[in-house]
């Protein structure tokens, strides 16, 4: 009898967790159409070989402006972008720092601009950086590292608290995408096709104080000695997107912390024409970012250096690697050239518009 | 039976209940102050109001109306958000920009910022005015962060900059969370 019990009682308990489980996984969002750079981050785990070249770490100016295939392309480089959408340089650090558990690249890439903020910003930011992690040490510390105020930690150990309320709203696309996603990008590289040429940018505000704050300043060190302590060399960047503001009392703080360090730092701003970026063309929203045409440019004209530089091995002849790249090129091209037919068919990309089937 | 009820309670408690917010935290609703016609003779508002031209602006306010106003801007930039829905919006006129933030649909007004001396707040300060002329007009009652001033009212804050005792930045901001 009291076997019956305890039998009785575990099956309770496991058809509980098991339903909550299924739950907690049905109204978590799920990023494939509309706003699916909150998939970014969770998307590593899939890469078949992890054992990259270069890691890029950094926000939308990374995952949107270099396109990891051209790298390969043109200089047998293999590259993941680890990127997020307004990833904080605190996320950055833990992301690579998690990255490094699983491989260890030669060069990791870090974007500047989330210089810019000292502290946390905005929750949904937030959660599409965090709750695409496995569970880590990392994980942990980078959400203690990035909660606002108002949030939990709780929440984001256990997500059904914080999204049990999107009940009223599911999907299909929630229940069709309940345990497996289709790969959205290209090595963490966000595609778009579409062109909305640069009109005007407006100037920067003057601001009461141009220096990064202290806590930005503490991660950028602790990311420059987690590379020293393995080996990897730390290039920090600031991608030629035109807005938000790049000020050049910032530049000038980075120019100074790479001598310091002995890092390369590169503006790409000061490099557009080198680079061929033609912003009539290159990028699809009117200059925050580069549209697929830039990115490959880009890409290119920053493989030339990162192979110069660093003495990076062609690996385009193994056979092994080649065939994976095969395959991701394949998946590359086909998504530009859908993504060219939806423009041509509707003006826009349909399949990231929020409703697709409509 | 008794314990698939309370199993079926505990899914519903935690699935049906309405706390916390299913999207991203997002602005406070657009400031209604406009009449039947959609103008805003009678703008009622308790925070800092822009006025230029006879039109007044105040911070979180529907922008359609005031643009329909204001006539074309000399320069428009739109930059659609990272990863988010919405587009934040740069009207450029003589003398400021007017700067938006959408919730809902709304385009409303998140802050103006002064580009030269030739507009002025209603309290009578311009570009290069001095810090006493601010004190006098505003009061003593601001957060200083650095060398700027912020008074708020309601909801907005007007942001004085103030560098070898002038004025060489002022901005009207929404406070929208």
């Amino acid at each position: 009898m009291t076997k019956k019990r305890i039998i009785t009682f575990v099956s309770f308990i496991c058809v509980l967790l098991a339903s909550l489980f299924l739950l907690q996984k049905l109204f978590m969002p799920k990023y494939v159409h509309g706003i699916v750079e909150g998939s970014l981050i969770e998307e590593y785990y899939t890469e078949e070989e992890k054992n990259h070249d270069i890691i890029f770490i950094g926000d939308c100016e990374v995952y949107e402006n270099f396109s990891p295939i051209t790298l390969w392309e043109n200089y047998g480089i293999t590259s993941y972008i680890r990127g997020s959408a307004q990833q904080l340089i605190w996320q950055s650090y833990y992301l690579l720092e998690e990255t490094l558990k699983y491989e260890t690249p030669k060069v990791a890439v870090f974007n500047v601009l989330a210089m810019m903020y000292d502290e946390p910003q905005k929750e949904a930011y937030n959660r599409m950086t965090l709750d695409g992690m496995k569970m880590s040490s990392s994980k942990i510390n980078s959400i203690k590292a990035s909660m606002m105020e108002d949030e939990s930690i709780i929440d984001y150990f256990i997500p059904l608290f914080r999204y049990h309320s999107r009940w009223s709203e599911l999907e299909n696309d929630d229940f069709k995408y309940l345990f497996k996603k289709e790969n959205l990008f290209h090595n963490g590289y966000y595609m778009r096709a579409d062109v909305k040429p640069v009109t005007s940018i407006p100037k920067g505000k003057k601001l009461p104080d141009y220096r990064f704050g202290e806590n930005a300043y503490d991660y950028l060190d602790r990311m420059v000695e987690l590379c020293k302590s393995k080996g990897i060399e730390l290039v920090l960047i600031k991608a030629p997107s035109l807005y938000p503001y790049w000020y050049d009392e910032w530049d000038e703080q980075m120019v100074e912390y790479a001598k310091k360090h002995d890092l390369l730092y590169i503006n790409f701003l000061n490099h557009i024409d080198e680079i061929g970026l033609n912003f009539e063309e290159d990028t699809y929203d009117a200059g925050l970012h580069l549209n697929v045409y830039g990115a490959e440019k880009l890409a290119d004209y920053f493989g030339r250096i990162l192979v110069k530089k660093f003495d990076l091995e062609d690996k385009r002849n193994d056979e092994k690697l080649k065939k994976i790249w095969d395959s991701k090129i394949e998946f590359y091209n086909e998504m530009k050239e859908k993504q060219l037919k939806e423009i041509e068919e509707y003006g826009y990309i349909k399949s990231l518009a929020p409703n697709p089937g409509q | 039976m008794k314990k698939i009820s309370i199993i079926l309670i505990i899914l519903i408690m935690l699935t049906a209940c309405s706390g916390g917010n299913n999207t991203p935290s997002t602005p406070n609703e657009p400031v209604d102050n406009l009449n039947e016609n959609g103008s805003d003779d009678n703008l009622v508002s308790d925070g800092f109001v822009f006025e230029t031209n006879g039109v007044e602006i105040a911070m979180n306010q529907e922008v359609a109306p005031i643009i329909e106003k204001l006539g074309d801007s000399k320069e428009y930039f739109e930059a659609e958000h990272c990863a988010l829905p919405g587009l934040e919006k740069t009207y450029t006129y003589n003398g400021f920009e007017l700067y938006t933030y959408e919730k809902n649909g709304v385009d409303s007004v998140s802050s103006i910022l002064f580009l030269d001396d030739s507009v002025k707040t209603k309290e009578g300060i311009y570009l290069y005015s001095s810090l006493d002329d601010v004190l006098e007009a505003y009061g003593d009652d601001y957060e200083q962060k650095l060398d700027l001033y912020i008074y708020e009212r309601g909801d907005s804050q007007l942001c004085f900059l103030i560098e070898d005792g002038e004025v060489t930045s002022i901005e009207y901001i929404a406070i929208t969370e």
